[in-house]
């Protein structure tokens, strides 16, 4: 046997340093050199985050004043405060309708249905999520704008962002029972609490943190949303009064003005409030990551 | 079955939301007829309803989106899960995942702004210039305010390599960390046992990141609508512009109010954007078991 | 010692001062250690005493672990595997590993015992022959040579686990160092590892992990006991059976640990 030790060929020590065979020498090279060169890749991520940071900052920051923030005078051409007090108004139904249908839905969906209904539902969450947004925006149109006969207002730009919103709440709401560990379950209903009971006493609290990270996920995901809110409501210089009122939207804002001459006052309304939505969005986003860390050693603490 | 009616009726919310989505779409089309001219390639309202071009405009830019999304995001998560160190992928990964979070809206307005007229004043006449004899390369010659294809495409890679990067980044770590060292215990390269291993394990999640990495792509509306340069017509080369069926829908329905053709056939082209969307994304999240990194990054 | 062979060129292993430390921690402490030609040694003790980390330190796997420092040097042939110049794919190539648990690859049968042939390309021929003698020395050929191309992880766990021998066999290392190999078989799978161990150790080194004395009794030479990470006894396995040197040995063999 030619490995047999003792054999006919001796092989010293040294052959591990010395192989330099010109296959081992491309292998190890290979490795080295991928090693180095696949890590550059991520400038292809960074780099456009950070020009697009900086473009969108630098084109909105030197003309934006604190009048411009919070101006709702609807015949400046650079009044920002309409559209901030309308997204946060909108933001603000749309969460709580979203939060009534998925969180309910969620916690249903973890606690109380049997596997197979459950994977239904939850294949069915993953559609909606992966459902384009301007369908969703189409059916916002065609069942609230026409016939209900809403038409552009308010209602029907809250009700499809809330309909755009839910399957996120609705997923986190249900991973985040699912995720409780069993023990503590059954402790609780061995010691005789109700399902329901075990939910509100004992679920709750500890799927507390993780929701409220759903909650804020889906408004990150929401304000940053454009086709549902251009295609049901109508853009409005003035403050919604009522339900049935127009109403505008940061990115509506920016749809609208994207296209105008530069140096005009509408570009840089436009600048200004993509960076508004940037900085919400990336600070949800960063509120949600310090959220989810704190949750998950809790959860490991739950564990042990 | 029976005890489960009313946790069931308050867990259907999605199934709720989907089928009203389905039925409202089916509903406003009206059941109109629009002729033969419906799966043809002229779009010309309201004489002709060819949806074809918008069908094929949607392939021709999410198709290239998605390959680079998919190489880039191939070699992101190899160079996160094998060979950077912690403390550096602890850094270097949430650039990606932030990248999922800028809004449509605001990549539409960076390019349009200022990536586009790169594309139109030097990427684009470039290429032209290097690789027209590429069949695609050559022929019209780009034009200068740099909409069209390249430009839409490369947003679309970005909008799509989040979640390419993500789930191949979690197949990756898939790998029983046996298998990994006996690769290596065998002598193979940390690349090799990269792709010798780990990547076969992992197939059907790199797979399933494909089919929804493509669906992102697909499915954009806003960025398309205002890069592309959205027209009813074939692209004839690489620096043409095209419709998809997302920003056809996107900038057509004011123009089609009234019009009750129009509007039909605008919901037909929803459906048949949504039938794709939803056939994609039900395969892709069949390859895997549930996603919960995906749950949490909202994707 | 063995003896069994005559010792042509010194150890193939020498262990020199050999340390390891997690943090602070020692894990193993100043071990010295030589393996022979064509033996069988086997490395036992209670379980947390460092076996495991003992073996991969032979391969430079312990260095796959995060947060271990090891010192002291590890002669392969008279050359130390730690100098900086050693590249450990090269180190692995000849001094295998087999570890607890079966890990076969998602492939086939063919495929898992070709990986390290094709790592190197081989050719067909070549990939061919090592297969099918890395299958036979493993006692595993009879069982798989009708249908190669069957999935690996339809195996019983016994068969994958000489398949994972004949894996290790087919790049032609000199040594081979099994990690508990039978800790996750039942009785009958054992026995044939063991048989397979028995056979091979005509021809290689082999360092045995086990935890299991009748085992270590059953195929081994010679018997290393390591005690909290120190080496304390090391001979012959009659000697160390029968006449044990250490009280603590003594309690181990007679199973008063686990
Ligand atoms: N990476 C590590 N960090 C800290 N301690 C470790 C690490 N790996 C192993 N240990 C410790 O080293 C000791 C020896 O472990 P091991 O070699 O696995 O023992 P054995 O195989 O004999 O059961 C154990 O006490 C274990 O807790
Ligand atoms: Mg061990």
């Amino acid at each position: 046997m030619a490995n047999a030790l003792g054999g006919a060929k001796e092989t010293l020590g040294e052959e591990l340093l010395y192989d330099r065979s010109a296959r081992t020498r491309w292998r190890l090279g290979f490795d080295k050199w991928i090693g180095r060169l696949l890590p550059l890749l991520f400038i292809v991520a960074i780099l456009p985050i950070l020009d697009l940071v900086y473009y969108v900052a630098s084109n909105a920051l030197p003309t934006l004043t604190w009048t411009i923030l919070t101006s709702t005078n609807p015949y400046a051409p650079d009044a920002l405060g309409v559209p901030i007090i309308s997204t946060a108004e909108m933001m603000t139904a749309a969460t709580l309708v979203a939060v009534v249908l998925g969180l309910f839905g969620g916690v249903a969906t973890a606690e109380f249905l049997s596997d197979r209904t459950a994977a239904i539902v939850r294949t069915s969450a993953n559609m909606l999520v992966g459902t384009p947004s301007v369908v969703l925006g189409y059916m916002g149109y065609f069942l609230f704008c026409v016939r209900f006969g809403w038409g552009l207002t308010f209602i029907a730009g809250a009700f499809t962002l809330a309909f755009f919103m839910t399957p996120y709440i609705f997923r986190i709401a249900d991973l985040a029972f699912t995720s409780i560990p069993r023990h503590i379950r059954e402790a609780a209903l061995g010691s005789g609490a109700r399902p329901y009971q075990y939910v509100v006493r004992v679920g709750a609290p500890i799927a507390f943190p993780q929701i409220l990270n759903g909650v804020f996920l889906a408004m990150a995901i929401g304000v940053g949303e454009t086709a549902p809110i251009v295609l049901t409501t109508t853009a409005s210089k003035v403050l919604p009064t009522g339900a049935f009122s127009p109403v505008s939207f940061l990115t509506a804002t920016i749809w609208e003005n994207f296209s105008q001459p530069s140096g005009s006052p509408e570009i840089a309304l436009a600048f200004q409030a993509a960076l508004l939505v940037v900085i919400v969005v990336v600070g949800l986003n960063v509120i949600v990551r310090i959220i989810s860390a704190r949750y998950q050693r809790r959860l490991e603490g739950l564990f042990q | 079955m029976l005890r489960q009616l009313g946790p069931f009726i308050v867990a259907s919310v999605p199934i709720i939301i989907l089928l009203l989505i389905v039925l409202v779409l089916i509903f406003a089309t009206g059941f109109a007829n629009l002729g033969s001219s419906f799966w043809g390639s002229d779009w010309n309202p309201p004489k002709a309803w060819g949806i074809a071009v918008f069908v094929v405009g949607s392939f021709v830019t999410a198709i290239p989106a998605l390959f680079l999304a998919m190489a880039i995001g191939l070699g992101l998560a190899i160079a996160s899960t094998v060979y950077l160190p912690r403390w550096a992928t602890r850094i270097l990964d949430p650039f990606v995942d932030l990248l999922a979070g800028i809004p449509s809206v605001v990549y539409g307005i960076w390019g349009y702004l200022l990536v586009a007229p790169y594309f139109g004043k030097v990427l684009n006449p470039w290429v032209y210039a290097h690789f027209s004899f590429i069949p695609g390369f050559g022929g019209r010659a780009p034009i200068s305010d740099g909409l069209g294809l390249p430009i839409s495409i490369f947003l679309l890679t970005l909008m799509a390599l989040p979640i390419t990067t993500l789930l191949i980044r979690d197949s990756l770590r898939s790998l029983p960390r046996e298998l990994w060292e006996s690769g290596l215990g065998m002598g193979a390269t940390r690349w090799e046992a990269t792709r010798r291993i780990a990547i076969p394990y992992g197939s059907r999640g790199i797979l399933s990141a494909g089919f929804l990495g493509f669906g992102r792509a697909f499915g954009e509306t806003v960025a398309v609508a205002m890069v592309l340069n959205v027209m009813a017509a074939y692209p004839v080369n690489f620096y043409s512009a095209t419709g998809t069926m997302a920003s056809q829908m996107f900038l057509n329905l004011d123009a089609a109010f009234g019009s009750s053709s129009w509007l039909a056939a605008l919901s037909y082209m929803a459906l048949v954007l949504l039938a794709i969307s939803l056939a994609v994304n039900l395969i892709g999240r069949r390859l895997v078991a549930r996603v919960v990194s995906y749950e949490v990054a909202g994707l | 010692m063995s003896g069994t062979l005559p010792d042509a060129g010194g150890p193939v292993i020498s262990v020199q001062h050999l340390s390891v430390k997690a943090r602070a921690r020692a894990i193993l402490d100043d071990i010295n250690l030589d393996f022979g030609r064509s033996s069988l040694t086997a490395v036992i003790g209670p379980s947390g005493c460092g076996k495991t980390t003992f073996v991969r330190t032979l391969n430079r796997m312990a260095e796959l672990t995060p947060g271990l420092t090891v010192e002291g040097s590890v002669l392969y042939l008279g050359q130390n595997i730690y100098d900086t110049q050693v590249n450990p794919v090269m180190v692995r190539r000849r001094i295998g590993m087999v570890f607890q648990r079966p890990t076969v690859f998602p492939t086939s049968v063919f495929e898992n015992a070709a990986f390290g042939l094709r790592l190197i390309h081989e050719d067909e021929d070549t990939i061919d022959k090592r297969v099918t003698e890395g299958l036979q020395q493993a006692g595993l050929w009879e069982e798989v040579k009708d249908d190669l191309d069957r999935a690996a992880l339809s195996l019983s766990g016994g068969q994958q686990q000489r398949l994972c021998i004949a894996r290790a066999l087919s790049v032609q290392p000199k040594v081979i160092l099994l990690d508990e190999p039978c800790s996750a078989l039942d009785p009958a799978a054992t026995q044939r590892v063991e048989a397979t161990m028995e056979f091979l150790k005509q021809n290689y080194v082999l360092i045995l992990v086990t935890h299991n004395v009748g085992q270590a009794a059953r195929v081994s030479d010679r018997i290393a006991v390591l005690s909290s990470g120190r080496l304390i006894e090391v001979g012959a396995t009659a000697d160390v059976l029968e006449r044990p040197q250490q009280a603590f040995t003594e309690q181990f063999i007679t199973g008063r640990f686990t």
